[in-house]
């Protein structure tokens, strides 16, 4: 009886959590119907809660617009988490287990790089490239959002290298290993659930750039998704629906990356927020 | 462990040489830009541009669309950090309980924050649109005879940006509110209960000052991510119409890619990292004071 009671209690909760969460979600759910309604269906009053006739048209048609930026998109966030875990990893290692007076310094930098505005470091970084003729490059895209997902990563992951026991390095130092080998046969294999939290975070953030792409990438062929669906926004006039279905295929990456690694993402945020 | 000596560099250099050159250098060459009288015209023409001193400076602060920036950015930061804060109190506390597919409520939660900023601003532009979602709700409901002007008049755009901002908001603030108190131990709340306490005796006198820390923590992040929010405007109206909706980071960048007056944006973004800079030494200094009063 009491176990009965309390059971019910819980799925009580579940009820009363349930209606914030589909408001929440509510706007992904209107993206993702308004790609399978007409011009006419979409504007409708009151607009559907259900497509009255769905039509894969719109899913069809941006597909094959938005099939070029997707390849784009991948080189960029691809780019961006290899050279960010690249340069983030061995700092984090560093900057968790070893006092050094560059290390406070890199780590105010870093803090710092962090907080800027992003287009405090855009518009400088575009006429610098520019001179450089590096504008239309996906090099100039990737280094840019690098500025802000190198210091992201780094602090997460030095948060994780924390609570890897210092004896652990000092005993390899004992035994005569050292300073590399140490990061890559001790620390590196602990590592991969911080790298997948940091990887998972960083590779969302590159996807999602919006200002990047539109700052530095001119060329069709080469700009990403966020610049591709704007292709729908037309001089005289806005393809909604083809911009909702363009919209859902942009975004079904990050969403299946949100349901399997909840919890990463969870985790990496607070690493992040708490130092 | 000093043993290592200088092999320990070789893990900082490329960190600290990736953000001098890509972080640092822009900013000291914003700053020397800002003194300086860069148009289109100096910047193609080989750029020959003349030193003005403050000129750019003077020109920003005297601008009236500057001003509208001010207010713009006061209310959106204002606003946005106000409710955020209160639904994700009130969410985390909700999902303190234990409950079955909390996990995964958890996770669609978050999806405001794992779309990407062109998706949900693209959506905000239709649902706030003259023939858009908002108004044909409204309409149909009675709850409005014709529709309003949500991004198309002079005080309804930053309202409802700032609208679209608060939901894009709300996973950040949730998921650290919660986390901090999950910290909390129950058995404070247990006894506080024998002793006769009410939910709102609770909530006054064991949630909030133990979440002090991180309440600061959100709110000072929370400021600094909102006052250099820049793509959701950009998306939703550009800083438009009119110029009615610009933030500090819209109007420095309309400034310097439709206006090409790269020396006025320049100003203008000194004075912005001037400000973020600030609110965070601002912020860091309680926060220190914080922590070391309840140690």
């Amino acid at each position: 009886m009491n176990k009965k009671q309390r059971k019910e209690w819980k799925w009580k909760w579940t009820l009363i959590a349930l209606i914030p969460t589909i408001i929440i979600i509510l706007p992904l759910y209107f993206i993702a119907i308004v790609g399978f309604q007409s011009a006419a269906e979409i504007f409708h009053r009151p607009p559907y809660w259900f497509p009255p006739h769905p039509s894969m048209e719109f899913y069809n048609h941006a597909w094959v617009t938005l099939f070029p930026y997707l390849k784009n998109s991948l080189i960029v966030a691809l780019g961006n988490l290899a050279l960010t875990l690249t340069v983030a990893l061995p700092a984090a290692f560093v900057l968790a287990k070893f006092r050094l007076k560059l290390g406070k310094l890199t780590f105010l930098i870093l803090l710092f790089t962090q907080i800027l505005p992003t287009i405090a470091v855009i518009i400088p970084l575009f006429l610098i490239f520019s001179n450089f003729g590096m504008i239309n490059n996906y090099f100039s895209v990737i280094l840019g959002i690098a500025v802000f997902t190198i210091p992201f990563a780094t602090v997460i992951l030095r948060a994780y290298i924390k609570g890897i026991p210092t004896s652990l390095i000092e005993a390899a130092f004992i035994d005569g290993a050292d300073l590399f080998r140490i990061f890559r046969s001790i620390i590196m294999p602990l590592l991969s659930p911080a790298i997948a939290t940091a990887g998972t975070l960083t590779f969302i953030m590159a996807w999602g750039d919006f200002i990047f792409s539109l700052s530095f990438l001119k060329d069709q062929t080469m700009q990403t998704m966020s610049i591709g669906i704007y292709r729908f926004v037309g001089q005289y006039g806005i393809e909604w629906n083809n911009l909702m279905a363009g919209s859902m295929i942009f975004a079904i990456l990050p969403i299946i990356v949100a349901l399997l690694a909840g919890k990463a993402i969870v985790a990496g945020l607070t690493a992040g927020a708490f130092k | 462990m000093k043993a290592f000596s200088y092999k320990i560099y070789f893990f900082l250099i490329p960190v600290l040489v990736y953000q001098l050159i890509f972080g640092i250098y822009p900013l000291i060459y914003n700053l020397i830009l800002s003194f300086k009288d860069v148009s289109l015209i100096t910047y193609l023409g080989g750029g020959i541009s003349q030193w003005i001193g403050l000129s750019n400076y003077v020109q920003i602060l005297k601008d009236p669309v500057f001003q509208k920036a001010i207010f713009n950015t006061l209310i959106f930061t204002g606003l946005s950090l106000s409710f955020q804060f209160i639904i994700g109190f009130w969410l985390a506390l909700l999902f303190n309980h234990t409950f079955p597919l909390k996990g995964l409520f958890q996770s669609l939660i978050m999806i405001p924050w794992v779309l990407p900023i062109m998706v949900s601003g693209s959506f905000f532009r239709w649902f706030f649109n003259d023939q858009g979602m908002a108004n044909n709700f409204l309409l149909s409901w009675g709850f409005i005879d014709k529709p309003i002007p949500w991004i198309t008049s002079k005080i309804f755009p930053i309202l409802s940006i700032t609208a679209a901002n608060i939901w894009l908001g709300i996973p950040f603030t949730f998921i650290l509110l919660y986390t901090g108190l999950r910290a909390i131990p129950l058995e404070l709340f247990e006894s506080a209960e024998i002793d006769g306490a009410n939910w709102w005796q609770k909530i006054l006198y064991i949630t909030v000052p133990l979440l002090k820390p991180v309440i600061i923590t959100i709110l000072t992040l929370g400021t600094i991510l909102t006052v250099k929010a820049f793509d959701l405007i950009w998306i939703m109206t550009k800083g438009g119409p009119g110029d009615v909706s610009h933030l500090f980071t819209t109007l420095s960048y309309s400034l310097a890619f439709n206006k090409f007056h790269f020396g006025k944006a320049s100003s203008l973004l000194v004075l912005m990292v001037l400000l973020v800079v600030g609110l965070t030494i601002l912020f860091n200094s309680t926060k220190v004071e914080e922590e070391s009063s309840i140690e």
